[in-house]
């Protein structure tokens, strides 16, 4: 890789480390490899959204042309945003793709991955079933995305979202797998009947 | 219902079976995005105008950066230059964007020969493409028309 890349991932994974949110528990970052090419990313799930106490991991991959060029970030986590695929975790950002500037570093685009966790771009969707389910039926998206928070990011759980564990999980008795389940679940308003159907076909 | 031929006044050309195969060829893809939409990843957002990356700033505008000299008190205080992170050494030669921020040479150049702004503020430079700089005229035109507005507006209701 070339050294301007080598050099300032050095520099931003210290300022990373060092930072007051990462003393927070609110972003970290992980060398994968020796080569400072591929990186791991941690956010904290913010504070008064469905995803709150929930540990979301990213694969970072830094291009030869960092910071020139943006670095390619993917939620590894399974997630239920409108900007983000259920299916393979791809980010619709703009700062990720034209909005880049090479003034911007790792922390900057953590960050910017937390505000959009808080709050989503409908209208610019990744994810169009999720992004169609946050736009008419709002309550109903937030249940879901709290529940997949659960589910895959440890996030917290309480006595009252049991109703979607038991659908899940008559689901997984019937020999269907469980991610799929909840997948057909999530995108059918967890009606029984229809996400069997999805199941099936 | 007048049909398809009917309202435009003409015949379909060999008969309506390769009519209603495209048809049903056009059905099948919409059902397969409808259905695969999010699986499929094709970045669309890379093929529509408007959301690429501005262009380059003009050669002109490039050539025209003032270049500086970093005194021994900015160094002292650690200035940096904001596109690799290194601190400037005493009376290191910089080149300074109209936005008064401060490059290494050889940091800046790549990138405004990438795109028009500035890495830090987003200050934007002339370029070449005439495409470019004419929608940049109307949107500036359109945000003089609103805040025309807007004053009409105040100094009537305000």
């Amino acid at each position: 890789m070339a050294n301007i890349a080598v050099a300032r991932i050095k520099r931003e994974f210290r300022e990373v480390v060092k930072s007051e949110e990462a003393a927070k528990c609110n972003i970290r970052v992980e060398l994968i490899d020796d080569n400072f090419t591929e990186l791991r990313g941690e956010i904290a799930g913010p504070p008064e959204t469905p995803y709150e106490g929930g540990k979301f991991l990213l694969e970072i991959k830094i291009p030869e042309t960092y910071p020139f060029n943006p670095p390619k970030v993917k939620f590894m986590t399974k997630i239920w945003h409108p900007n983000i695929s259920s299916v393979t975790g791809a980010i619709c950002l703009d700062i990720l793709k034209d909005q880049w500037a090479a003034a911007m570093t790792l922390r900057t685009v953590l960050l910017s991955l937390q505000a959009l966790l808080s709050a989503a771009e409908p209208d610019d969707p990744q994810d169009a079933v999720v992004a169609k389910q946050y736009k008419e039926n709002r309550h109903l998206w937030e249940k879901t995305a709290r529940h997949w928070a659960q589910e895959y990011a440890e996030a917290p759980k309480s006595k009252k979202d049991d109703e979607f564990y038991d659908k899940v999980s008559q689901l997984a008795e019937m020999g269907f797998d469980r991610h799929k389940a909840l997948t057909a679940l999530s995108a059918h308003e967890w009606n029984m009947e229809r996400a069997t159907q999805d199941l099936i076909s | 219902m007048a049909s398809y031929f009917d309202e435009h006044d003409c015949e379909p050309t060999e008969g309506s079976t390769p009519f209603s195969q495209a048809n049903n060829l056009l059905l099948q893809l919409a059902r397969m995005l409808m259905e695969q939409g999010p699986e499929l990843e094709l970045d669309l957002t890379s093929l529509a105008p408007g959301e690429r990356q501005a262009p380059p700033a003009s050669k002109a505008a490039v050539e025209s950066l003032k270049a500086a000299q970093i005194s021994p008190s900015q160094a002292a205080k650690g200035a940096s230059c904001p596109v690799c992170l290194a601190e400037f050494d005493e009376y290191e030669f910089v080149k300074v964007m109209p936005c008064q921020h401060k490059f290494h040479p050889s940091c800046i150049l790549p990138w405004l020969s990438k795109t028009n702004s500035c890495p830090v503020c987003r200050h934007e430079l002339p370029t070449d493409d005439p495409e470019y700089e004419e929608a940049r005229k109307e949107k500036e035109r359109a945000k003089e028309r609103e805040a025309q507005l807007d004053a009409l507006h105040n100094s009537m209701y305000g």
